[in-house]
């Protein structure tokens, strides 16, 4: 059977970093075959089946999109198995070549030099000159004539089609005056010598999306510092039995469920705002993304049902995401779903930051590193108490500066007066 | 020193480069258009697709009259007045340089005569008749072409040893003639000389004649035309030695494991063409040259100098003037910030003035083979066109090269009488993504060639009303 590359996620095509298996490697169910470096991340791509690897067919470095054929499986236990093909695969296509469809996740980036990565489409000369001005690709514009030819209607019907697409999501996201940026372009040869480094798939995707986020939401960021004394106290009495129940307690599992918690009381913080029909989404699912510092860029996994957990199951579990995402071994699906985020540098040092939200979620907690600092008491006394800084960066359509100051509050009285029980094995 | 102030210098005013200067003119920008030559039009108009075609039409009629006793017309043996038909052929020429010249002075572009010079990256110094003139320009335009070459083993200094530009002047009609080359040029002047009454001989070192790009199927027809017109064709041939031997060349040269010592009258070099420009002084600015000698240029003919452009010849790829005049308006375009032109997505036909023609556009069967496209191909020989029945040249064929699945024409091929006419017609649905199956659905004049294309679209879906083909499903 001929394994082929399932829905990946939101980016619909990636590029093949490494081939795991080879030739004659006998494979089961779920193990990686390739890994591919999608919009979001490297994530793996498991076989569907078990069997024996025939011919690899695609080679490192090379662009898949869904339902390119990876490899073929001798031997191979099943057929059906594919691993949730959300998009059909090309051998599933009709006789005729289906003309390319106008799908809405597709039209995310229509400007660009309206180069062409394939075979020319058919279209007139005039249609070409038109998309290339314009910076539209046809092969992204449905043609309606003979064979598929692109006509001056099918372009304008595709331009209507976007411009209606921008009127949606322009009430929300206008595109700020005067951001057009003159692209750097400097030859910093002619200053003193330099190295050029093309940008991985991945740090592009990282790049736009941080400056998407930056420009297309108002972002509020409040200061605050919480007091780690018992978390440390804690920490220091149940060390022993989470060594022997096998996991490593760090403040992250702590802080984890201190948000948990604040978030309960403030559900405005655990939501999205769909911003065509307009409608503030509220979750009650509690997924928490943990922003990992990986050799390849940043990855956020995400930790699940955060609230139906123990200390020790969050414990253990991140440890296994953290060697996951450094070994680039997530899948699309461990990066997908998450609510809320957490950047933690204390590990690296630094105080207060102010994060970048991580869209469509609403709000992002920075945490620096926990240093002993002079407090003054209620008693007037002066103390040295381990303080972390917090940051919150929020969405202020949604969040209002009062409501995020109540969250901060909240969040810090969470770590502070972190509940004895919750860590008691 | 006084410094004459341009938007724009052209150099060279052949079909790109007077393309070019009247383009920027038309947009508005102050032109000044060089020309070594006293005459306007360059190679093209001068000493190459004009002149030839001109003679070409002549020794047709020579041809025409033969074949024309079939038919019960009987035609005298033709005298031949070498000096009327140079002085026709010279006033064709004039008449083209003069309009072009007249067109230039509609448009307000100067023209200077002279030998081009850069001095800088915005200084050209041109060498006129009346001394030495400096031009201070904001971009330039190099559009200087391409000259026949000549190895320096065939370079003798007798003037029988020709490249088509002395043959294109027929200083005579020798009895016997070798030609060197069996590209287009090689065969295009061969027939002439043919026709004239020449003994005509042609050497090609490849396994074809017309190897360069033409579909195999096209070039039989050719071939075998050549093999009766032409004393002998010898494919895989090698001129090793050419000395002078009196008013003869003594050629040596080997073919089929044989050698052959003999004397020619004249020779005809056709073995390609070179860049020219090395006199230019472009080493005073930023622009590099391949090994060959092109110029560099990107997609927007820009030169790796940011204020010169490169087009036509000396910008490489195909020597074709139709491909320079194409060139010209993307550079003009480019500079002038006009669109967004660029010098790819569009295919160049070319035609080979061969007896037959030769044409085709975009892509060819071998070319579809050698890339790993699956196409399917569709063909209509002329032996079942009316009309070619009419003037008996049935050795003709039209080619499609489609698509398997959309049915999209990709390519056209034409061998046949005329088959540079058609072409056009090739290039209009290649160009505007038409399927075979428009085509076929196109009235098309009747008893014409065009009929061809139709019908060759039409055998494609096994519904021809001339020739008989299996059926398949058309849109």
């Amino acid at each position: 059977m001929d394994v082929r590359l399932p829905n990946i996620g939101d980016g619909a095509e990636g590029s093949v970093v490494s081939i795991v298996v080879k030739p004659g490697d006998t494979i089961t169910a779920g193990q990686t075959i390739i890994e591919v470096e999608t919009g979001k991340a490297v994530a793996g791509v498991p076989s569907p089946t078990a069997g024996t690897v025939g011919e690899i067919k695609v080679s490192q470095g090379q662009k898949i999109s869904p339902g390119t054929v990876i490899l073929t499986l001798t031997g191979a236990s099943g057929g059906s198995a594919a691993p949730a093909p959300a998009t059909k695969p090309a051998a599933a296509a009709p006789k005729r070549r289906a003309a390319p469809v106008e799908v809405d996740e597709d039209d995310d980036a229509p400007v660009d030099d309206g180069s062409e990565d394939g075979p020319v489409p058919a279209a007139s000369p005039y249609v070409r000159k038109v998309a290339r001005d314009l910076g539209i690709k046809l092969s992204r514009v449905r043609g309606t004539e003979s064979g598929g030819r692109v006509s001056v209607e099918d372009l304008g019907r595709y331009i209507a089609r976007l411009e209606r697409k921008v009127a949606r999501a322009g009430r929300y996201a206008e595109e700020p005056k005067g951001m057009a940026f003159e692209p750097v372009n400097v030859d910093f040869a002619q200053f003193g010598p330099v190295t050029s480094e093309p940008l991985s798939q991945l740090r592009k995707v990282i790049a736009a999306r941080m400056v998407e986020n930056k420009v297309s939401l108002p972002h509020v960021t409040q200061f605050d510092e919480a007091d780690m004394s018992r978390i440390e106290a804690l920490r220091a009495a149940h060390k022993a039995a989470y060594e022997k129940a096998g996991a490593k307690l760090s403040p992250t599992p702590f802080i984890i469920k201190a948000v948990v918690a604040a978030l309960k009381k403030h559900p405005k913080f655990n939501s999205s705002l769909n911003e065509v029909t307009e409608s503030l989404i509220l979750k009650h699912y509690f997924h928490i993304g943990i922003a990992v510092d990986t050799d390849v860029g940043l990855l956020v996994p995400v930790l699940r049902d955060a609230d139906k957990k123990s200390i020790l199951e969050i414990a253990k579990e991140l440890s296994q995401i953290a060697e996951k995402a450094r070994d680039r071994k997530l899948g699309a699906a461990d990066m997908q779903g998450g609510t809320f985020t957490i950047s933690n540098q204390g590990a690296i040092g630094g105080g207060h930051f102010t994060p970048i939200i991580n869209k469509p979620e609403v709000a992002i907690l920075g945490i620096g590193k926990t240093a002993q600092k002079p407090v003054v008491t209620a008693k007037g006394a002066i103390e040295a108490r381990p303080l972390m800084p917090i940051t919150i960066s929020y969405d202020h359509r949604i969040i209002d500066g009062g409501s995020a100051a109540r969250f901060t509050v909240d969040l810090v009285k969470a770590i502070q007066e972190f509940p004895e029980a919750d860590v008691t094995l | 020193m006084e410094l004459i102030q341009t938007d724009i210098v052209v150099i060279g005013a052949g079909p790109g480069g007077y393309a070019a200067a009247f383009y920027a003119a038309d947009l508005g920008k102050k032109v000044i258009l060089i020309e070594r030559d006293p005459r306007l039009g360059g190679v093209c108009m001068n000493r190459g697709c004009i002149p030839s075609k001109a003679l070409l039409n002549a020794s047709h009629v020579i041809d025409s009259a033969k074949e024309a006793a079939s038919r019960g017309i009987q035609f005298g043996e033709p005298t031949l007045d070498l000096d009327k038909l140079r002085t026709w052929k010279e006033s064709i020429l004039q008449k083209l340089g003069q309009g072009i010249a007249g067109l230039a002075r509609m448009r307000g572009v100067t023209v200077m005569h002279g030998k081009g010079h850069f001095e800088d990256s915005n200084t050209l110094r041109v060498e006129t008749a009346e001394g030495q003139k400096y031009i201070r320009f904001e971009k330039a335009i190099v559009a200087v072409g391409s000259r026949p070459a000549l190895p320096k083993a065939f370079d003798l200094g007798n003037p029988r040893v020709m490249t088509s530009t002395e043959a294109l002047e027929i200083p005579e009609v020798p009895e016997n003639l070798l030609v060197i080359g069996g590209g287009y040029i090689g065969m295009e002047l061969g027939s002439v000389y043919a026709s004239l009454g020449s003994k005509v001989t042609v050497i090609e070192a490849m396994e074809s004649i017309l190897a360069g790009g033409a579909d195999p199927d096209l070039v039989r027809p050719v071939a075998a035309h050549a093999k009766k017109a032409f004393k002998e064709v010898r494919l895989k041939g090698k001129v090793l030695k050419m000395t002078t031997a009196g008013k003869q060349v003594k050629v040596v040269s080997e073919h089929d494991g044989k050698t052959f010592e003999e004397l020619y009258d004249r020779v005809l070099v056709s073995v390609g063409r070179v860049p020219n420009g090395q006199d230019l002084g472009l080493e005073n600015t930023k622009v590099e040259r391949d090994e060959k000698g092109y110029i560099k240029v990107d997609e927007r003919m820009a030169t790796t100098d940011a204020n010169i452009y490169a087009i036509g010849d000396i910008a490489g790829g195909i020597l074709l003037a139709h491909k320079a005049s194409k060139e010209a308006r993307i550079a003009v375009q480019n500079i002038a910030g006009e669109g967004s032109a660029v010098n790819r997505d569009y295919v160049v036909p070319a035609v080979v003035f061969t007896n037959p023609e030769l044409a085709w556009v975009g892509l060819t069967e071998q070319e579809a083979k050698q890339k790993g496209i699956a196409v399917e191909v569709a063909k209509f020989p002329w032996g079942a066109s009316g009309r070619a029945l009419t003037f008996d040249r049935t050795d003709g064929l039209t080619k499609l090269i489609l698509e398997p699945e959309t049915h999209r024409i990709l390519g056209v091929g034409i061998v046949g009488h005329g088959a540079g006419e058609l072409i056009g017609e090739g290039a209009v649905a290649v160009e505007m993504g038409a399927t075979a199956d428009d085509l076929a659905a196109i009235v098309h004049p009747h008893p014409t060639l065009s009929e061809t294309l139709m019908e060759a679209a039409e055998a494609f879906f096994g519904h021809s009303t001339h020739v008989h083909t299996r059926k398949r499903e058309a849109h």
